[in-house]
């Protein structure tokens, strides 16, 4: 209770010192456009947005999600690019800003837009069947072994999970089939009934299959273990996971969840919204999604955004072209 | 029984004459369709055919089932267009007589203009454009009538969609000026 | 009685004033839009589909099926009132009912249409409410090959079943294939048929192509006709209903009948046409004396309603637990799942349980409102046939071009509507059927997705749809469906020979 009467007071104190420096503020509703389909976890972070900003009264003007999943998100890509100038349209954007142009070969480059801020980071987990292998090294020898394809799950193709298990296989040499599902959920279910042998869905993306006691979770994608200590299923907290390090298995991959603003809009506008969604990240809606959701926090603005991106970029690039990923 | 029974009786000054002449023949708009689905099929098979339409070592390509569907879809229409010049009885079938014609045009070209006046004055301008003129011009309603329902239902709409809903429609000067 | 349990779980759910809002809104909404000439069930569930975008999805689909239940109503209403059917499985309903209503019996017609689609219904959800929890306990059997299977079974069906000429059947059903692999390729990720085009990078969305080809075309058809009318409308009194109620029980085998032959065409994706028709003809095939029917027989009203009914409602059956649609409206609702972000098919019993159930729970408390307000209001809705049809087809044109706009917020899908219009105005008068091109539009690239990841999961081997009995049995039922003309001919051949010889 304490905890959020004093974020809510920090809140408070924010918004009245807000007048000084923002000048400029949304005079229509404004658009969160969202990459992906309907409950996907970037419309569910939208809408904790959306739901963060308006009981919090973080903006005079209503925000409205719109959904431009089409094209595997190309869609909502090609929408940001063609509303230059336009300061009331944020994209919440992941990975694929660098992977569909590469991939599909979509007119489309990260640096037209208007960066506001690197707001969170995803992890991924290896997951498998509970009826399969117990460890990191049982299930590499287990994926060595398969005479039938050895099947992993995931969602699209040439995208994180795509490019992720061909990392895998790259550092394991082991043969892996993956999977392109249309979604992380399907994924999930897809290896509960065991038609695939394990994913590397993220962990929202598992999180009711795990504590339904259906998958186990081998190891998380990251330097270092997920922060939440709260038990999640019975016996495991996200933080019970080991890395894939500590497993024998060096990977590493997270995807990015950052704010755009459309190309060419002036340096007011852009100031309000990296104002706006610092005061986002401060409320209670938003930290109890990251514990939720098991989302690495972060905030990055300016310059080091930018440069977080460019090494983003450069990490992403040269895992596709590995991969046999980019489109010629 | 009979003292709740009410008598509706809508007549319609309008109506197409029967006996107007044909425009065109069902016979001669089966040829045509099949000759554009034909043309369709060459241009999708072709274009399939660049993405790659063959079966690799993870199954089919791409543009394996796509190409193939345009090959089907070609045949189909090149068989339709077969039976189309065998089967004389249908093709001596009325399509559309004139009268009917005209009157599928009247409902036509309006919509026409009003996804016209939707892309440049935004929808619910067209809206209000539509209904007032359609009324007017086609239905042969009073003025005032026509101009009174089409501005009820266009901002029955607006509350409805933009407001009430947040389901955010195309908007052109007028609601700018309004400051929507 | 895990059914009985997770029912009321569903009507807790429902039992909210805003659900029951919702719920009256809908119905009123659906008996305006089932008694317009020009809409009908799935047009009028597609365009009011963008008004549920914003809700959550229970509240969704409650308001939805409301809408579907009070079109279904509303069909009935002008068939007997005026002889114009409103939907095409309501033109038995004409046949006894108008007969009916120009003898001064409308109201008891209309008690009859009403009651018995009420019975059908409920039938058909009695059907769903058992047959639900089976689905679910095998929803974790189905991979890409089960997949695939079932939407096999569902293609053939319509080749092999269909009664237009074959070549229209595969027309309609190729370009619907094609239309929906247009934009992004889920499986290899790379753009097909989008010509570089920006705004078919997102593909073309079903629920565009539906609201053109029935929406708008079915305003250029109407207008071709002559749209003057001559009916009887009438106040339905609390006498009429309880007489008509009284009589119930004599027509209990034909009550019965008729639901069961709806309940079986909705499974399987026969429809509701083919129900009412087969419902009239059984009833009248069994009556002993056939010459009474179509001169005003309440039997013939009872018949087709009752089969329409209970097979509009257990063709959401497959839609939810296979993602089949049974009818075209099940089509348009299967769209709208997909919208909110719910996977249609058995793991939707797993996933979203409060979501299956609420449906389940308002189909009762939607049949049961429906009815009541339904038997209240019918002169007021028969008046609205009074309100010029210049003044009605705008409105539907704009209702359209709201409902096209807001399933992408793309301006580029009001003209792709427009086109679609046009396209569906042709192919009606060529008699090219609709039907498979819609279906093929949703199904197609799951269809197609289905089969290239049971590919990649065998390694190429074509027996992985042979692979288990599961997978094997739908498979060769759909080939078997498919050659169904060509086995019946040899059927009806060897029958043929050997008649002869036992003669």
């Amino acid at each position: 209770m304490g905890q959020i009467v004093k974020t809510t007071a920090a809140i408070a104190a924010l918004l009245l010192s807000a007048p000084a420096f923002a000048g400029w503020e949304p005079s229509k509703p404004v658009e969160i456009v969202v990459a992906a389909g309907a409950g996907g976890a970037s419309d569910q972070m939208a809408r904790m947005m959306q739901a963060a900003i308006q009981k919090n009264n973080l903006m005079k003007q209503p925000m409205v999600v719109s959904l431009k999943g089409g094209a595997s998100g190309a869609e909502a890509l090609m929408y940001m690019k063609s509303s230059e100038g336009d300061p009331n349209k944020v994209l919440i954007a992941y990975s694929l800003i660098y992977m569909l142009p590469l991939s599909a070969k979509i007119p489309f480059n990260w640096r037209d837009l208007t960066p506001v801020s690197v707001i969170a980071l995803d992890q991924f987990v290896l997951w498998d069947n509970v009826s399969g292998p117990k460890t990191v090294k049982e299930f590499i020898d287990a994926a060595k072994a398969a005479s039938a394809p050895f099947k992993m799950g995931g969602t699209g193709s040439k995208r994180e999970d795509h490019v992720l298990t061909a990392f895998m296989e790259q550092r394991t040499g082991a043969k892996l089939s993956y999977l392109p599902y249309k979604s992380g959920g399907e994924a999930a279910t897809q290896l509960v009934g065991g038609h695939t042998e394990s994913n590397v869905n993220n962990p929202s993306e598992n999180l009711e299959v795990w504590r339904a006691g259906q998958v186990r979770a081998l190891c998380v994608f990251d330097k270092e273990r997920i922060s939440y200590k709260t038990k999640v299923t019975d016996t495991q907290s996200w933080n019970d996971i080991p890395t894939c390090k500590e497993e024998g298995l060096d990977v590493q991959y997270l995807m990015l969840r950052a704010m755009f603003l459309p190309g060419k809009v002036t340096q007011e506008q852009q100031a309000f919204y990296v104002d706006l969604f610092q005061k986002v990240t401060q409320t209670p809606e938003y930290k109890e999604y990251m514990e939720k959701q098991a989302l690495k926090p972060i905030f990055l603005t300016g310059k080091d955004m930018v440069e977080f991106l460019e090494d983003d970029d450069k990490q992403n690039a040269s895992l596709m072209n590995a991969a046999g990923f980019v489109a010629k | 029984m009979s003292n709740t029974e009410l008598e509706i009786v809508v007549d319609d000054p309008t109506a197409p004459e029967e006996n107007s002449p044909a425009v065109v023949s069902t016979g001669v708009v089966d040829v045509v369709v099949s000759l554009l689905l034909l043309a369709l099929a060459l241009v999708l098979g072709w274009d399939n055919w660049r993405t790659g339409a063959s079966w690799d070592s993870t199954g089919p390509q791409p543009g394996y089932f796509p190409f193939y569907l345009s090959v089907i879809l070609g045949a189909a229409s090149l068989y339709g267009l077969g039976t189309a010049f065998v089967s004389r009885r249908e093709a001596a079938e009325t399509f559309v007589t004139r009268a009917q014609f005209r009157r599928v045009m009247a409902v036509f070209v309006p919509t026409f203009l009003f996804c016209l006046a939707t892309q440049y004055l935004g929808l619910y301008v067209a809206s209000f454009l539509l209904i007032a003129g359609f009324m007017r011009l086609v239905g042969k309603i009073a003025l005032w009538k026509s101009l009174l329902t089409a501005f009820i239902f266009t901002a029955a709409m607006f509350v409805t969609f933009d407001i009430a809903f947040d389901v955010i429609m195309p908007k052109g000067p007028l609601e700018a000026a309004f400051g929507y | 009685m895990e059914a009985f349990g997770l029912l009321l779980h569903g009507f807790a759910v429902l039992l909210t004033w805003k659900t029951l809002l919702l719920m009256m809104v809908g119905l009123v909404l659906g008996i305006f839009v089932g008694v317009l000439p020009g809409l009908g069930g799935p047009n009028g569930v597609a365009i009011l589909l963008p008004l549920t975008f914003t809700m959550d999805p229970t509240s969704a689909i409650v308001m939805l099926s409301c809408i579907y239940w009070g079109a279904l109503f509303g069909g009935a209403i002008t068939s007997i009132l005026f002889n114009i059917p409103g939907e095409a499985w309501s033109v038995a309903t004409t046949f006894d009912g108008y007969p009916m209503a120009q003898q001064g019996r409308a109201a008891e017609a209309l008690t009859a249409a009403f009651t018995s689609s009420f019975i059908g219904s409920l039938v058909a959800v009695l059907l769903i409410t058992f047959l639900a929890p089976m689905i679910s306990s095998f929803a974790l059997k189905f991979g890409p090959p089960e997949f695939f299977a079932v939407y096999l079974l569902t293609f053939c069906s319509f080749v092999g079943l269909g009664r237009e000429a074959k070549h229209k059947t595969v027309i309609s059903m190729s370009l619907g294939l094609l239309l929906a692999g247009v934009g992004m390729d889920t499986v290899s990720g790379q753009l097909r048929m989008t010509f570089g085009s920006a705004e078919l990078l997102r593909g073309i969305n079903f629920l565009v192509a539906v609201i053109g080809l029935f929406g708008i075309s079915e305003i250029l058809l109407t207008m071709e006709e002559r749209l003057a009318l001559r009916g009887h409308a009438a106040g339905i009194s609390l006498r009429v209903v309880l007489s008509v109620w009284k009589d119930l029980p004599k027509y209990w085998v034909t009550l019965l009948r008729s639901s069961v032959i709806g309940c079986w065409l909705g499974i399987t994706p026969g429809g509701a046409i083919a129900a009412s028709f087969m419902g009239y003809n059984l009833a009248k095939r069994f009556s002993k004396d056939q010459e009474s029917f179509g001169k005003g027989r309440i039997e013939g009203v009872f018949a087709p309603e009752t089969a329409a009914h209970a097979s509009g409602t257990s063709a959401l059956l497959p839609m939810l637990a296979l993602g089949i649609p049974g009818s075209g409206t099940a089509a348009i609702l299967l769209g709208g799942l997909m919208v909110w972000g719910l996977n249609p098919g058995p793991l939707l019993f797993v996933e979203h349980k409060d979501f299956v159930w609420g449906l389940i729970a308002s189909m009762y408390l939607g049949n049961v409102v429906g009815l009541v307000l339904v038997l209240t209001t019918v002169p007021i809705f028969a008046s609205i046939l009074r309100v010029p049809f210049a003044a009605v087809a705008p409105m539907i044109v704009v209702s359209c071009a709201i409902g096209a706009y807001a399933i992408q917020n793309a301006m580029f899908d009001i003209w792709l509507m427009l086109g679609f219009g046009v396209v569906g105005y042709v192919f009606k008068k060529i008699a090219i059927p609709l039907a498979p091109f819609t279906l093929a539009l949703v199904l197609g690239s799951r269809a197609e997705d289905a089969f290239r990841l049971s590919m990649i999961g065998s390694g190429g081997d074509m027996k992985v749809f042979w692979s288990n009995g599961l997978v094997g049995t739908i498979t060769t039922l759909a080939i078997v469906l498919l050659f169904w003309p060509v086995i019946d001919r040899a059927f009806a051949g060897v029958a043929r020979l050997l008649r002869p010889a036992s003669a």
